[in-house]
């Protein structure tokens, strides 16, 4: 009888946990249906037009981008296969949600992303959940830690500059890039990026990297590579230092130092 | 509150991760499946044309695509079982991918989750290895790393499973394909268009036959315990 009675109380215990259990993950869920939800207003106000419904990037305009020239041939980012080019992560990783925020408020030059400073940040935040639902791997990825680019004081000085030009050449860089960064190399003819198109390695000396001109962000390419363009990641194949000293030439042929 | 929550996401996370994952049991007189493939017609290799980095990989080389036998039998086809909820253990060891005189080696290999790859350049020249896997008629970078010394080796972990492609961006003949799982049951036909898979619980399994040159074959295969089951196709040419 004993036994019974506590068999009993283990099983309404069990029961009254689980239920529990249940209300309350229902209760995040239903949090998290409330972004979901203010993240489709947002994305079929703001993203549609280019990145289109399904978010593979066939928007009503992507015909429009698919006539543009070559050097402004960008075409909207297709969120389905979850490659993204401009990450503050390693190669092959998602990217982080700041990587994201960033793209969003400042859009990409030279692309027909445009920037959205106004954004509300909750607005912000739901869109950029929601775009993550296109890409069904998302949730199961591990996420990748976002990598810190932190500047040298010694970035740019004739000593780094001295380096960094021995390691363009080592590193192959002028292969693509050319020698003088203007994206002429003898292998810039042929490159095709992950969806078949054509496309040119950057010329350092136009003054407009979609990812951003600032040392960190040249600094990141070199690192996490441009996933989906064909520019691979030096993380692996450079030391941080090297890395930075490839860094240093580049402002010179920038000519943002001498 | 806020913890609780956090548990009870994470306890319908877990239950979630278990619904889906591979699992892993002794299998004792098992199944297997295997069989040939072979060619509905003779096909000739090709020929690619090289036009990058030519003192060190030459004019042009055999692209090693159709490498059939006097009885049409395809070497290189791989054969595996996309999903399987139960089976012996994956191995743990780890696959190289050698970038060797303009070429990847191997051209059709199998690996596996939790081991890792191992990208290595022979050359005295830049390669660059772009690992996608395929999603539909899409691709998504699993990696793209630069190789640009000689004999340098960057190992990296196996993180997802599918059908991999591997293409080095510096030279656009160079490729390989890889599938990746969970669980063992892939293989690569060899010279005589030949395949085993062993150890399978019986059941039936959707078995996908594979080739860069020919359209592609699936098929549901019923395995029964001790027993060889037999897959043998003919491929057409894409």
């Amino acid at each position: 009888m004993q036994v019974i009675k506590i068999s009993k109380a283990v099983f309404a215990f069990t029961i009254l946990l689980w239920g529990f259990a249940a209300i309350t993950a229902s209760a995040v869920f239903a949090e998290e249906n409330r972004t979901l939800e203010l993240g489709k207003i947002v994305y079929e106000k703001h993203c549609v037009i280019c990145h289109g419904e399904k978010g593979d990037g066939k928007g009503a305009f992507f015909a429009v981008v698919q006539e543009a020239s070559l050097a402004s041939g960008i075409y909207p980012r297709d969120f389905t296969i979850g490659v993204f080019r401009f990450r503050s992560t390693s190669t092959g990783c998602l990217p982080a949600n700041d990587d994201l925020r960033r793209i969003i408020s400042s859009g990409i030059l030279r692309s027909h992303m445009p920037s959205h400073p106004d954004l509300p940040e909750a607005e912000a935040t739901a869109v950029i959940e929601y775009v993550k639902t296109f890409f069904a791997e998302w949730g199961q990825m591990e996420p990748c830690k976002p990598i810190i680019a932190k500047k040298p004081a010694w970035l740019g000085m004739p000593d780094s500059v001295k380096k960094g030009e021995k390691l363009w050449k080592d590193m192959k860089c002028w292969e693509c890039h050319g020698d003088m960064g203007k994206g002429d190399g003898p292998k810039s003819n042929q490159l095709k990026d992950d969806w078949g198109k054509q496309i040119v390695p950057y010329d350092f000396t136009s003054g407009a990297a979609k990812r951003g001109d600032a040392p960190e962000d040249i600094y990141l390419a070199y690192t996490t590579g441009l996933d989906g363009s064909g520019m691979p990641s030096y993380e692996d194949s450079m030391s941080d230092e090297d890395r930075w000293h490839l860094v240093s030439y580049t402002l010179k042929l920038m000519g943002l130092v001498k | 509150m806020k913890r609780i929550l956090v548990s009870a996401v994470v306890l319908s996370m877990l239950f979630a991760a278990t619904a889906f994952a591979y699992e892993v049991v002794d299998v004792k007189n098992g199944g297997s499946i295997k069989g040939k493939i072979k060619a509905s017609a003779k096909v000739d290799d090709l020929v690619l044309t090289i036009d990058k980095d030519v003192e060190f990989c030459g004019k042009s080389q055999p692209a090693r695509m159709y490498i059939l036998s006097p009885a049409l039998e395809v070497k290189n086809v791989l054969v595996f079982i996309e999903e399987v909820q139960k089976g012996k253990a994956a191995p743990k060891t780890d696959i190289t991918i050698d970038n060797n005189k303009c070429v990847f080696e191997p051209l059709v290999g199998v690996a596996y989750k939790g081991a890792n790859f191992v990208i290595k350049n022979s050359d005295n020249i830049l390669h660059n290895t772009n690992l996608g896997l395929l999603l539909k008629d899409k691709r998504s970078t699993v990696y793209n790393l630069a190789l640009p010394t000689k004999d340098q080796v960057i190992t990296k972990p196996i993180r997802r499973g599918g059908l991999h492609a591997i293409k080095c961006d510096a030279h656009a003949w160079m490729r390989a394909y890889l599938f990746v799982a969970d669980h063992p049951y892939a293989a690569v036909t060899d010279a005589s268009g030949s395949f085993e898979i062993k150890d399978l619980l019986p059941g039936k399994y959707k078995v996908t036959v594979w080739h860069e040159g020919f359209a592609e074959v699936t098929k549901e295969v019923e395995v029964t315990a001790g027993k060889a089951s037999d897959l043998s196709v003919t491929l057409s040419k894409k």
